[in-house]
């Protein structure tokens, strides 16, 4: 912080004054202090003495000799994962299942709030937004039971219609392709509508002059989306890239658990929902912790090398 | 405002599009809606689109009477309330300090609170923690380890660091102590963005799942998602019934119930989403300004 108030202290009455205002700051964080210390003690306790568990990743945990007590076994964990296809298989469809979320649900919000932005009507506006939202509130047991209802092969509204019209039904469910179709539909409609917020807010800081002057000058709607309103955005754009990329490494555990079934756990199998099967039904806590440790570490990298990739275009998080 | 031709069938175009986007949102919940309240027939036949058909409220009869959906319920709203107090009075005793300029080691701090939504110990420490605190299977477990969201906590920094310093002064001018600013003036002012925390941590609060799962054993203790969840995993529930009420069991069919028991879920949600809505779009705009 600048200490723009405070002058150089010149003279003996001067020092005095510069005393007494330390004294007096000293007593302004005393009611400060009585705050924040419930908070120290919650993020030392709950954040990071926690961190001091991840050891347990080069040791072979055992519950009755506790995290200290337990011995050292170096990067045997680790080798373990490594060397392991089952393993890698799984930390290849996080990223697989991360990155294509990416792909197919980025650009939506982003193309949801230019069509939004440009209707005109306000009460259909307000409409849409209203539709639209509904979805992230809802959680993902909420939207995982609504994909298996319309999806079930047996009952399921969309087998129904194909058993009427073509005379068969498909285990939509249970084949990769299309589990992942659908994983990835899935989460572009719970999360696409809400994403488009932030770009909304972005397009009202866009200048209308500039849409009457390229509409004088007869530009035509796609030309002013693609000449004003992509370049207004697009900071915008780049720091939720940047965002989403950092996070690459993480695939939610409620979305995998609700939607996965064992027909497609060669697909469907991430890191989260290994972590859980392992570590917490199989008790191999070492395991576990290793395989969270590789995650949380390359997703540190992934989020501070986004950062700065972001920061080249202007536009760092910090 | 009277465009081209090609400006004409753009809106009309955008509004068809915008339309049926709307429409995908809300139809699967209406379509989910029709089912629970459908007979059993018209379920097997398959035949129930956004209305229902045979008209029939056994699947909540199923559910209220011989699952214990009450329960769960009654968990989720303690859960909920519980939690988001607590949420809320730690979110502003952190971000308060954490707005002054004169709050000695403020910098550090923000780092240390920072650091921890880059980098995290994890599911398995977090859970050691859990155990060894014994607070396996309390709700304490639930409250706890999320008591602040940094995300929110930041919102909220931004938010009280943009209130006028002018205000404080005359008020410290008038012999108010920190404690009286906070809950005279401050807190006040900031009525719009707590509204919108609280509705944050109240959603995320009634939503949560992967918590619930890993820290409750007993099913006493579950809320709504995991009943619901339990409830399309397996058939267990269903067959319990159809054992102690063979009259129920007659009428009733696992999607039947399944689908009631999102709805029940979704209800609630529903019911406060218009209030949501006029706070929410405020409480993401305060946090987008600053970045």
């Amino acid at each position: 912080m600048e200490h723009t108030g405070s002058p150089l202290p010149t003279s003996a009455s001067a020092v005095r004054t510069k005393r007494k205002i330390s004294k007096r700051l000293l007593r302004q964080n005393i009611p400060l202090y009585a705050m924040f210390i419930p908070i120290m003690a919650y993020f030392i306790i709950f954040k990071y003495y926690p961190m001091t568990g991840l050891i347990i990743a080069f040791k072979n945990y055992r519950f009755i000799d506790g995290i200290w007590g337990s011995s050292w076994n170096g990067l045997d964990n680790f080798r373990l994962i490594f060397g392991n296809d089952q393993i890698s298989g799984i930390i290849w469809n996080t990223l697989k299942l991360s990155g294509l979320s990416i792909v197919v649900g980025f650009p939506m919000p982003i193309l949801l709030a230019i069509l939004v932005n440009e209707v005109r009507r306000s009460s259909f506006k307000r409409a849409v937004q209203t539709m639209v939202f509904l979805p992230h509130f809802l959680n993902w047991v909420i939207v995982g039971g609504i994909v298996l209802t319309v999806f079930s092969q047996s009952t399921g509204a969309i087998n129904h219609l194909l058993d009427a019209w073509f005379g068969t039904t498909f285990p939509f469910l249970y084949q990769p392709w299309s589990w992942l179709a659908i994983y990835l539909g899935a989460t572009v409609w719970k999360e696409a509508g809400w994403g488009m917020i932030i770009y909304l807010a972005a397009l009202t800081s866009i200048d209308q002059s500039l849409y009457e002057a390229a509409s004088i000058d007869g530009a035509s709607k796609w030309q002013q989306i693609r000449r004003i309103t992509l370049p207004g955005i697009m900071p915008t754009v780049i720091i939720m890239l940047v965002l989403k990329i950092g996070h690459l490494m993480e695939v939610g555990f409620d979305q995998i658990y609700v939607l996965q079934n064992q027909a497609v756990a060669d697909i469907s199998e991430v890191i989260s929902t290994f972590m859980y099967k392992i570590g917490i039904q199989q008790a191999q806590f070492s395991l576990a912790t290793a395989i969270g440790l590789f995650e949380s570490l390359v997703g540190l990298v992934l989020v501070v090398g986004a950062n700065r990739l972001a920061r080249r275009f202007g536009q760092g998080l910090w | 405002m009277t465009g081209t031709k090609g400006e004409k069938w753009f809106y009309r175009a955008n509004g068809l599009i915008l339309t049926l986007v709307g429409l995908s949102c809300v139809l699967p919940l209406v379509h989910i809606a029709a089912l629970s309240l459908s007979g059993k027939f018209a379920l097997a036949a398959g035949s129930v689109g956004f209305w229902p058909r045979d008209f029939d409220t056994a699947a909540y009869r199923g559910l209220f009477l011989e699952m214990p959906m009450l329960q769960s319920f009654r968990n989720s709203v303690v859960i909920t309330l519980v939690g988001t107090t607590l949420n809320m009075l730690f979110t502003i005793m952190a971000a308060y300090p954490l707005s002054k300029r004169y709050f000695l080691g403020r910098k550090v701090y923000s780092f240390g609170v920072i650091f921890t939504m880059l980098f995290g110990a994890g599911m398995i420490p977090n859970y050691l923690l859990v155990k060894s605190l014994g607070l396996i299977d309390t709700y304490g477990a639930l409250w706890l380890p999320g008591l602040v969201s940094v995300w929110n906590l930041m919102v909220l920094r931004s938010f009280f660091e943009s209130l006028p310093e002018e205000l404080e002064e005359a008020a410290r001018i008038d012999g108010c102590s920190e404690w009286r600013l906070l809950a005279r003036i401050v807190l006040p002012l900031s009525l719009p963005v707590l509204a919108a925390l609280s509705l944050f941590y109240g959603v995320g609060q009634w939503n949560s799942f992967m918590n619930v799962l890993l820290y409750m054993n007993s099913s006493a203790k579950w809320n709504l998602s995991v009943l619901v969840q339990q409830l399309f995993q397996n058939r267990e529930f269903f067959d319990e019934m159809a054992n102690t009420r063979p009259d129920l069991a007659v009428i009733l069919t696992p999607e039947g119930v399944k689908a009631a028991g999102v709805v029940v879920m979704t209800l609630p949600m529903l019911i406060v989403y218009p209030f949501l809505q006029r706070f929410f779009v405020k409480g993401v705009m305060i946090g987008a300004v600053k970045g």
